[in-house]
């Protein structure tokens, strides 16, 4: 059965053909995603979080809210943390991207990840990968010593399970740790 | 084992990208489905024209309730559900954003352009979204004792208050999501759930096809509160349309959507009559519930849950009610009907105390019951008082001076409240079974799920315990319908469910084990009989000895065995009818917040918490979740409601930046202690549970907090700016 059969006893459907919509071509990049150089010809409508997840299979950046309000997708672009939802993946042509894959594996964890299982900084995980880019970026950014300052720094990561002062606590034990 | 802080054991896949959530999933040809939600909240769809959606390239189909293939309703006996009409089922709108159509796409980026071509018109009628809320019906009588009406008149001091409590959406940061596989005969669907079995049974019913034809998989959610409890919508779609195409399909809900159609916290009204003698002793309490709910719903929050019990009065009534709107079906939230529930009468005690010229503290302990005097029942293991005390302790309750405004530090109001709160303890039926190996490992299996909770680590910890495997050589085998029947991740209630049921299943293991050490030519205990041998610390030895005992694994490799096996299998407490004690978790709640009238600043400053929740199995597990529902206790306070426009019906502000959660810079100090009284009236290991007593109290010590700050007795939430503005 077709879509074009979509007729209801009190809704009528149109039949006049519209102009076909062609894909948009696809655009070549190359750049590098966790060590690796990828050459990929993308939707230029795909941001980069749904290109990591669908198409590099890297899901381990999550989409939360598709709009740069939850701070989920967090990656590092060229160093620094950006919200994957927000850029075309054909913007980034010639960028080095990190996704919390290429931090660290569950047998060889980065010691912010390992900082997170030790300090419990989380409940379901899912807003996790984010918060830990978001916090191994912030070891190389300007940062004032108190939780307070931590705090403020990682507010555009929501953790609704609210393992706030769990979070602050791992990545205050990798700061103190130098 | 028990009671130690272990980490979590699926930790390292949670930090490093490897837990794998249901959005996650890939599977060969799968195609990616949009819902496309009504833009008006009542009426009927006058034309849906597809064509333009169709012409996108990439797209594969895009269903109406023309092709979307026949769906039934859930019979009532089918399990838990929310909206039973199935979606598509006719052309009347009835909540904004309820689906009228899906398109099915190669990409995401296809059926995401497509879905914005999709032309509905609609024959719109007025919505009713509107925020006062009478009974449709005549209100039910939840409970009644004594005479409140004439106790309340003849009464010297009492309170009359109205409680609002608003529209609030779970917002899990893991949108909903499902991917749907059907091989022509057999559905295997992912599903963002937390209750494998429930969704299971449900939607078989839905799609018209046998239990046994579906199995639900959830290995990792990202985390529910309640909104993932119960089958919504769209993943019966994802499943309709997987059966009609014959391809796997992903459907993942929007954030927007989040708030229109899976769910949400009813707003509730609530009159508070509540009377005292001088002396402070209760005298009366009258607690009338009204919430709203979806057109075709027949969904009760339940504010009077612990109203009954929570105090001595001889004199009471509860009713509950509802009141129908044109929203999507409201559903359960972390505490449904005690959290909204308990702002309401917890308020209450706290203006109640105001006018006794009494402290919040010593009102409440002066009123502690000596029995459930609702059901005539003794309390299981109520340390209420406990609580009070020891968290006006911890927090320094005795340098309060009641004045309003009257307490100031480095320029800023301090505002000091208290709450109580209370939450049902109870188990539900559940099944596992436990396995060791050869190898010296154990699994055990259940399907049940960890949706956030620490069920995973919770699981190895009862093996370990009882075997003396170590923890990371106990493997868990949850989430998937496959497995033996567990319970619902819902009501706090899995730790102390899973505790008879994992016992009896790894006890029979051990059993088993302990007879082949005493039976064939290899068995190295080969004639002692085997009541004279024990299991232990992962040895099988005699009872009399120590020395000589054996690795059970050696005894499995001995007898040529790979594993052998355990099942156990309890009936659940939950619902009971005449139960013979009455079972609760309590806890207090003590807070501070700071108010800046000169920049109108208000912040929560601080927490103390002490929780009576049974026997903690995982303190640092148990901590985070109690310290997680204080912060979202803070974002019901201050925060969170779902907007409905008046003239749309939508909730408008259907995003993460304009409903408000609480972030990092909200999260207040806090410091939660857990008095640790088993409650083996419940189960032998004496665990009760903590998801959702950490929430319970939070709204009410707050605006108390925030009234002893400012003056101003906020009665309807959120503690916007502007209702402290207004002053007192």
């Amino acid at each position: 059965m077709s879509g074009q059969a979509l007729v209801s006893a009190s809704a009528a459907v149109a039949t006049e053909a519209p102009p076909a919509r062609p894909a948009p071509p696809g655009i070549d990049i190359v750049f590098t995603v966790n060590g690796k150089r990828v050459e990929a010809t993308l939707d230029p409508r795909a941001t980069l979080l749904d290109t990591l997840r669908e198409t590099l299979d890297l899901t381990g950046t999550k989409k939360g809210c598709d709009h740069g309000q939850c701070g989920a997708c967090t990656v590092h672009v060229n160093g620094r943390r950006v919200n994957a939802c927000l850029s075309f993946a054909v913007m980034h042509d010639g960028d080095t991207i990190t996704t919390i894959e290429g931090l660290g594996t569950p047998e060889h964890l980065h010691p912010m990840q390992a900082a997170f299982v030790a300090q419990d900084g989380y409940q379901c995980g899912y807003c996790t990968p984010g918060q830990i880019m978001s916090a191994a970026a912030l070891l190389s950014e300007p940062c004032g010593p108190a939780n307070a300052d931590v705090a403020e720094l990682m507010s555009g990561n929501i953790c609704r399970c609210g393992a706030y002062q769990n979070i602050v606590a791992a990545v205050q034990s990798v700061r103190q740790r130098g | 084992m028990l009671g130690q802080a272990l980490p979590r054991i699926d930790g390292p896949y949670k930090v490093s990208g490897a837990a794998k959530y249901t959005s996650d999933r890939r599977v060969e040809n799968m195609a990616y489905a949009v819902a496309v939600g009504s833009t008006v909240a009542a009426g009927r769809i006058a034309r849906l024209d597809v064509s333009k959606a169709l012409e996108v390239a990439g797209v594969i189909e895009v269903f109406g309730r023309g092709n979307i293939g026949k769906l039934y309703k859930p019979s009532p006996e089918a399990g838990m559900f929310d909206e039973a009409r199935p979606p598509f089922a006719d052309d009347a709108i009835r909540y904004y954003g309820q689906y009228v159509a899906l398109v099915v796409a190669e990409t995401f980026e296809a059926a995401t352009a497509a879905a914005g071509l999709v032309e509905v018109s609609y024959r719109e009628a007025e919505p009713n979204v509107a925020l006062d809320l009478a009974p449709d019906d005549e209100p039910n009588e939840v409970s009644q004792r004594g005479d409140p009406a004439a106790a309340f008149d003849a009464a010297p001091v009492k309170i009359d208050q109205n409680y609002v409590t608003p529209a609030e959406t779970h917002n899990p940061i893991e949108l909903h999501a499902t991917v749907a596989i059907y091989d022509g005969e057999r559905f295997t669907i992912y599903e963002t759930t937390q209750a494998v079995t429930n969704t299971r049974n449900v939607l078989s019913e839905i799609l018209g096809v046998p239990r046994e034809k579906v199995r639900i998989i959830m290995k990792f959610l990202g985390s529910g509160f309640g909104g993932k409890l119960w089958p919504w919508t769209h993943g019966t779609l994802a499943a309709a349309a997987a059966r009609s195409l014959g391809r796997p399909v992903k459907l993942v809900v929007t954030r927007k959507q989040m708030f229109e159609a899976v769910g949400h916290r009813a707003r509730t009204q609530q009159r508070v009559r509540m009377s005292a003698e001088r002396d402070g002793t209760l005298t009366s309490l009258q607690h009338d519930a009204v919430n709203a709910a979806g057109m075709l719903d027949e969904y009760d929050e339940n504010c009077g849950e612990a109203t009954p019990y929570f105090y001595g009065t001889d004199n009471l009534r509860v009713t509950a009610a509802q009141t129908r709107r044109n929203i999507g079906s409201p559903t359960a939230m972390r505490g449904p009907g005690a959290v909204p529930g308990l702002f309401a009468t917890e308020s209450a005690y706290d203006e109640l105390a105001l006018a006794l010229g009494m402290d919040p503290v010593a009102l409440r302990l002066h009123n502690e019951p000596a029995q459930d005097q609702d059901l005539a029942i003794p309390f299981s293991s109520r340390h209420y008082t406990e609580c009070l005390t020891l968290g006006a302790e911890r927090f320094g309750w005795s340098q309060r001076t009641p004045e309003v405004g009257s307490m100031r530090r480095d320029g800023t109001i301090l505002g000091w409240g208290m709450a109580g709160c209370s939450w049902i303890a109870a188990r539900f039926g559940a099944e596992a079974r436990v396995e060791l190996h050869a190898d010296g490992s154990a699994r055990v299996l259940t399907g049940t799920q960890d949706i956030g909770t620490g069920t995973y680590t919770i699981l190895a910890q009862y093996v370990a315990d009882a075997t003396g495997i170590p923890v990371e050589r106990v493997v868990v085998e949850i989430g998937d319908t496959d497995l033996p029947p567990g319970p619902i991740s819902g009501g706090s209630m899995v730790t102390a469910s899973m505790v008879p049921a994992v016992l009896e299943a790894v006890r029979k293991a051990m059993k088993s084990a302990v007879g082949l050490a005493a039976k064939g030519d290899a068995a190295p205990f080969k004639g002692v009989p085997a009541d004279q041998l024990v299991f232990a610390d992962g040895r099988i030895g005699r009872k009399d000895s120590t020395a000589g005992a054996v690795p059970f694994a050696d005894i499995l490799q001995a007898a040529s065995v790979a594993f052998v096996s355990g099942s156990g299998k309890a009936e659940g407490s939950f619902g009971q009818e005449h139960p013979k004690y009455s079972l609760h978790s309590y806890g207090a709640q003590f807070i501070e917040v700071g108010w800046q009238p000169e920049i109108a600043r208000l912040r929560v400053h601080r927490i103390v918490t002490v929780v009576d929740a049974g026997r903690i199995i995982n303190p640092r597990m148990a901590r985070n979740q109690i310290e997680g529902a204080l912060v979202m206790g803070v974002g019901m306070a201050l925060f969170e409601e779902a907007h409905y426009d008046p003239r749309s019906g939508a909730p408008i502000n259907s995003n993460l930046a304009d409903y408000v959660m609480a972030t990092h810079a909200d999260a207040p100090h806090m410091d939660v202690t857990f008095l640790d009284y088993p409650d083996t009236k419940l189960n032998e290991l004496g665990v009760r549970g903590v998801g959702e007593i950490g929430l319970a109290g939070v709204a009410p010590a707050i605006t108390a907090a925030v009234y002893h700050a400012t003056g101003a007795r906020v009665r309807v939430l959120p503690v916007t700016i502007e209702k402290l503005l207004l002053g007192p």
